[in-house]
């Protein structure tokens, strides 16, 4: 009850304030239209639609659905004949064909070994993106069928760079929006007086710890889903390379994605919350909160350009989650990595929630002069 | 006899000062001690009024009443309950309002009622009545729906005041009530704490201020360097005159005339 009070009053104080949601919001829409803005300068002779030939071996009624994908598409799609494999992944290799499907014998029966192969070009964007599509409307043909990826060449380095970097931006964009929310909050009201008279009150020190960092937690996740949209729509257009590469992931790589990211804003508003109980003033608080990001940059820095950094990486807060990312981005399904990561991001959280808990019962931290 | 509801006992409380405090304070010492055995009673439908310079220990006490603070040694109960070993139910027992506390000025009075009423446990229903009541009695119904951040300084020690009783406590405890506030409500309040001690209430305060003592206490503590130098009703400290047998108590403790 007293716990519910208190997470109320946090959303209430954020939502009622637009000021506060254009801050939270405002660098996503900044993000999308900069860098939007300077990828349409850089390519801006480039073609966004294609006219696409691909080799079909094999039938199945899931062909009907991909004509029709890439019709609504605004893009022509000619099936050519392959007399055998080989010669057809040649012709995708040498760029003459965007890809090659593969349909297996029992593929609409959905008997048993059921699979379709891709092969595209992993450095050519128009082969990427039929790739992309194709996946897609296979996904959502129906299962149990396995789809089988089998990229040709290597990525270009716009792709490359882009899934090094997508982990180190997220973690960035979570920091600074959990920094926003919580330095204001939690050592703004320490400095204001107006936490003590919270304290006061019979509420347990816990709750108000909890209090702080749950809707914290939540309103950190919205600012960084923001910016990390601004960044997943317009990087594409930035780095040269096609959007549809997001698209070529799974649900359940998508899954991954989503609770492993769940767990991280509330383990870094625990961090920023334990600083600001410990600091006297927003700015002290500050001071040390701009030095954990530079840490937290620098490590997810360094773990995006080193690759297999072993699963001791898993323990540490931030580098978990860049590490799993990067994983993930790489096209695996990193389960118990992923459960890892989460489960040590909870753990740390528990801990610096009871920390800070420990620190307002504090009369030296609290009332100390 | 008067029912006993704060019993203090031996209360002492000592703080570190640090190297600039020592400065401040042209001192060597690294230790002071804020209050030093500090034992006095105080009972039920009476307000008893610490007296003393600041330094003397007056803040640093009702913060250990009010459970802010641990003391070093002693113990008090309000209520029955120890400030040591049960914090938390001494907290929904009394009301403190002093000036380190503040409201948060985004919100309106209304919704600081309803949250620190939400936080002592009040139900709702009692709530609203009780919101009703003391907002028309302060005046502050017009106000319910402002920011306290735009709140005159009179308006908003009302609002503090209200919020401070907001579960309706047996206990106050109030620390310079009326500094800094302009004449009309220092009245408001003086007479809203004389109202509470006519329904029962028990109210402690600290001041430095004669008039307020001989106006509302019925017994008051003469505090100096963290000792209680003399207590006892109006009469028996004041002798005729509150402030000659003050600094006459003062120049007999400190050996300093002032």
């Amino acid at each position: 009850m007293k716990l519910a009070a208190l997470i109320r009053k946090e959303f209430h104080r954020f939502f009622h304030d637009p000021r506060l949601i254009v801050t939270m919001l405002l660098p996503g829409l900044l993000i999308f239209a900069l860098y939007s803005i300077l990828g349409e300068v850089i390519y801006t002779d480039e073609q966004e639609t294609y006219e696409y030939k691909a080799y079909l071996m094999g039938s199945s009624e899931a062909v009907t659905l991909i004509d029709a994908a890439f019709e609504g598409a605004g893009s022509d799609l000619e099936w050519l004949p392959a007399e055998d494999e080989e010669t057809a992944r040649a012709e995708v290799e040498k760029g003459n064909a965007a890809a090659l499907i593969v349909f297996s014998e029992n593929f609409d029966a959905y008997g048993e070994g059921a699979n379709v192969a891709i092969y595209y070009k992993m450095d050519d964007d128009a082969s990427y993106q039929f790739y992309a599509l194709v996946s897609a409307v296979l996904t959502e043909y129906g299962m149990p069928f396995a789809i089988v990826s089998n990229p040709i060449g290597e990525e270009n380095l716009g792709m490359t760079v882009m899934r090094s970097v997508l982990p180190l931006l997220l973690v960035c964009f979570i920091f600074s929006a959990c920094m926003s929310v919580t330095l204001e909050s939690v050592a703004g009201e320490k400095e204001r007086g107006t936490l003590s008279t919270v304290l006061v009150t019979s509420v347990k020190r816990s709750h108000v710890a909890l209090g702080k960092v749950v809707p914290l937690s939540c309103i950190s996740m919205l600012g960084a889903l923001s910016s990390f949209l601004g960044v997943a729509f317009s990087m594409p257009k930035l780095m040269g390379v096609s959007f549809g590469f997001l698209g070529s992931y799974g649900f359940a790589s998508y899954a991954l994605m989503f609770l492993l990211i769940l767990s991280v804003p509330p383990l870094i508003v625990a961090l920023i919350s334990v600083f600001s109980t410990l600091s006297r003033s927003m700015k002290e608080a500050s001071a040390y909160t701009s030095a954990l990001m530079i840490v937290s940059m620098v490590v997810s820095l360094i773990a995006s350009f080193v690759p297999a950094m072993g699963n001791w990486a898993l323990c540490v807060p931030v580098l978990n989650a860049v590490v799993t990312l990067q994983t993930i981005l790489d096209g695996g399904v990193p389960v118990w990595q992923t459960f890892v990561s989460m489960g040590a991001n909870v753990l740390y959280t528990a801990l610096l929630v009871y920390l800070m808990t420990r620190l307002l019962s504090s009369e030296r931290i609290m009332f100390g002069k | 006899m008067n029912e006993e509801i704060v019993r203090a006992d031996g209360l002492k409380k000592t703080f570190t000062l640090s190297k600039k405090q020592q400065k401040i304070e042209r001192t060597g010492d690294t230790r002071r001690v804020a209050v030093n055995g500090l034992s006095f009673s105080a009972y039920r439908g009476e307000i008893y009024g610490l007296l003393g310079p600041n330094g003397a220990g007056k803040t640093t006490t009702l913060r250990m009443l009010a459970t802010l603070i641990r003391p070093d040694a002693g113990d008090a109960l309000i209520c029955g309950s120890s400030i040591v070993r049960d914090p938390a139910k001494v907290r929904d027992k009394i009301g403190f309002l002093t000036s380190e506390l503040k409201l948060e000025g985004f919100f309106t009075p209304s919704y600081l009622f309803n949250f620190f009423g939400e936080m002592h446990g009040v139900p709702k229903d009692v709530l609203e009545v009780r919101k009703q009541e003391l907002f028309s009695r302060f005046g502050i119904d017009k106000f319910a729906e402002v920011q306290v951040k735009n709140l005159s300084t009179g308006m908003l020690q009302k609002v503090s005041l209200v919020i401070s009783i907001v579960h309706d406590p047996e206990v106050l405890i109030f620390d310079e009530p009326t500094n800094g506030l302009d004449v009309l409500t220092a009245k408001v309040v003086t007479d809203f704490l004389t109202e509470l001690k006519g329904m029962g209430k028990s109210i402690l305060l600290s001041t430095h201020i004669f008039s307020l003592v001989e106006k509302l206490c019925d017994r008051v503590g003469v505090l100096i360097d963290g000792r209680l130098a003399a207590e006892g009703n109006l009469e028996e400290v004041a002798r005729g005159d509150l402030e000659g047998s003050f600094f006459d108590l003062y120049h007999t403790i400190k050996g300093e005339t002032v």
